[in-house]
């Protein structure tokens, strides 16, 4: 505990953070009294059992989750007294599975990202333009952008939504499982994405992610969570080991040093 | 893809989507032109221009002016209010079955116009409609919300208070005075049969007021039909814009019944017509209003071509266009598993 603690303190100017949060949903308690520092410019991933509120820590995080104490605070500031036009400038969140009408297209779809900065009366301006541009040209979705959502596949819809999150321009970039019912190409895929957009521009990226193995190769800062509550983050090599994976996954397993790049990967027994 | 790239597609929809409204808008005046010259006392094109200067006989002025001229206006303008607030709730209910006219909606407005005759006076009746509107929206919401919105318990729970209103409706004409329910009665059917410049006045006001609110919102409904967590991530205050929405939308629904009764289908088809016209997902109010407005002329335009032979209100007209439709629309989504 005093690990975390330490961490805490010692970058205690990110600017996403959440201070002592519940969640409770139907008397079920998902979060409780969690405080997390979202280390700015890094690739944060989320990893956790089923259920244990990795997505609704998520959730929290970009003020789509009602709290039943405790605060996410942005820049220092409680998320919720930010105008959420505003919060919508600074940070984007693709949630699990979204959901758009029937026949929407993608360069529709990508457009909207530019919501928080048009109004009723000023609704299309040359920079739009060139951030939804730039979103579909960087998820490699400019042959697509008349084809409706439901005529494409899989890959290319998640990426998709992940153009429209990045048309919103924003530093920090929250993803909610992105490579769910993807093929692992298309998994890689999209990691690859989230990880250059890191290198590249700097953006702050959080991830919730299944796959210990894929997190431990693209997480910068990884948060191991267990019953509501975080068990340990840290550096890949902090969080992945024998023990933690027996605590949080009750999984026996070997930990080896990934070939290509020295990181943990597990091999379950 | 380059900026110019994409600047090109959103001229090319631009273009495409008012190269549209101008099409619609030159048949709505053709046809609308020539709702005022047909009819069992046919008037020529040049008697029109007469009697714009005030030349014209004094029958031929009276039919014109005080008959078809308020009768096709209203029309137009009812049209437009129903294309709109169908295409609003389409929109924030992500489903085309969620109308006004068929979630009970309409029928709410009919009973509350209808009291407010019976009990008070006949001039507050867009009052009465408003209110019996916005109190059914809220019953009908409240009743189907249940951790969220579920659009088929919305759709099923307003269909179930259709009939009850519908049963309420027959009650107080039951209960009233004989003349006053065949009076009642036809507009309850739905009839531009007695409109007069008064009804006009309120449409137009009505407009005025409620048309820069609808397209004010307009934009905030389209992230609203994603769903309500991106509707948020993208800045938008879902429960206060979904409120000013449905407001906007009971208010365009009561200002038509007030006039014209619940007409029914009319919301219902026009969103729909519209979306697939422009070939768009988004609420396209305006080309709805649009749609709406050349619908209900066109069933209205039958009603009284047709009251030669038989003399049928309105609502007739547009349930003989709406209802095909609705079954198809039934049938397809049982055909895909939607329902």
């Amino acid at each position: 505990m005093t690990m975390i603690e330490e961490h805490s303190e010692s970058i205690a100017a990110n600017r996403l953070r959440a201070k002592d949060i519940s969640v409770t949903l139907q008397k079920n308690e998902i979060l409780n009294q969690l405080s997390i520092d979202i280390p700015d410019r890094k690739v944060t991933i989320i990893i956790g059992p089923n259920a244990c509120g990795k997505s609704t820590l998520l959730r929290s995080l970009a003020r789509l989750q009602s709290l039943s104490a405790g605060q996410v605070l942005l820049d220092g500031k409680n998320i919720r007294q930010h105008k959420t036009r505003a919060v919508a400038q600074e940070l984007a969140i693709l949630p699990q599975i979204p959901i758009a009408p029937e026949g929407t297209r993608v360069y529709d779809l990508v457009s909207r990202g530019r919501t928080p900065y048009q109004s009723a009366l000023s609704q299309w301006s040359q920079e739009d333009a060139d951030k939804v541009a730039y979103a579909l040209q960087v998820t490699g979705m400019s042959d697509f952008v008349k084809r409706p959502l439901e005529a494409l596949s899989g890959g290319q819809r998640q990426r998709a939504w992940i153009a429209m999150a990045l048309a919103q321009d924003t530093d920090l970039l929250l993803l909610d499982e992105p490579t769910t019912f993807l093929d692992l190409p298309h998994q890689i895929e999209v990691l690859e994405l989230a990880v250059r957009l890191n290198r590249e521009q700097q953006r702050t990226i959080v991830m919730v992610l299944h796959d210990i193995n894929l997190a431990a190769r693209y997480g910068d800062h990884l948060i191991a969570m267990k019953d509501g509550a975080i068990y340990t983050q840290g550096t890949p090599d902090e969080v992945v080991n024998k023990q933690t994976m027996k605590a949080i996954f009750d999984l026996d397993c070997h930990i080896i040093r990934a070939p290509g790049h020295d990181l943990p990967h597990v091999i379950p027994v | 893809m380059s900026t110019s790239a994409l600047q090109s597609l959103h001229n090319q929809r631009f273009r495409r989507t008012a190269s549209l409204v101008l099409a619609l808008i030159v048949i709505l005046l053709l046809l609308a032109t020539g709702t005022l010259l047909i009819g069992s006392f046919p008037l020529e094109f040049s008697q029109m221009l007469q009697a714009a200067q005030g030349e014209l006989g004094q029958v031929s002025q009276m039919i014109l002016v005080d008959y078809r001229l308020p009768r096709t206006l209203s029309a137009l303008l009812v049209g437009a209010c129903l294309g709109m607030a169908g295409a609003i709730f389409q929109t924030l209910m992500r489903n085309p079955l969620a109308s006004p006219d068929l979630m009970g909606f309409s029928a709410g407005a009919g009973v509350g116009a209808l009291s407010c005759v019976v009990l008070i006076s006949s001039s507050y009746m867009v009052v009465g409609a408003i209110a019996g509107g916005l109190i059914t929206a809220a019953l009908v919401l409240l009743l189907s919300w249940k951790s969220g919105l579920s659009v088929y318990r919305l759709v099923l729970v307003g269909i179930g208070f259709n009939f009850v209103l519908v049963a309420i409706l027959d009650l107080i004409l039951s209960r009233i005075d004989i003349n006053q329910a065949m009076e009642m009665n036809k507009w309850l059917a739905g009839t531009l049969n007695a409109i007069q410049w008064r009804h006009v006045e309120q449409l137009v006001i009505g407009m005025l007021l409620l048309l820069p609110l609808a397209f004010w919102l307009q934009f905030k409904l389209n992230c609203l039909a994603l769903d309500d967590d991106l509707a948020t991530a993208l800045g938008i205050e879902v429960n206060r814009t979904r409120l000013a929405i449905i407001i906007v939308g009971v208010l365009l629904t009561a200002l038509a019944v007030t006039v014209a009764g619940p007409l029914p289908f009319i919301a219902f088809v026009s969103g729909p017509i519209a979306r697939r016209l422009l070939r768009s997902s988004d609420a396209v109010l305006f080309t709805a209003a649009l749609v709406g407005a050349l619908v209900t002329l066109l069933a209205d335009t039958c009603a009284r071509y047709l009251a030669v032979w038989v003399n049928m209100p309105t609502g007739v007209f547009t349930a003989l266009i709406g209802a095909p439709y609705l079954l198809w629309l039934l049938a397809s989504q049982i055909r895909r598993g939607q329902i």
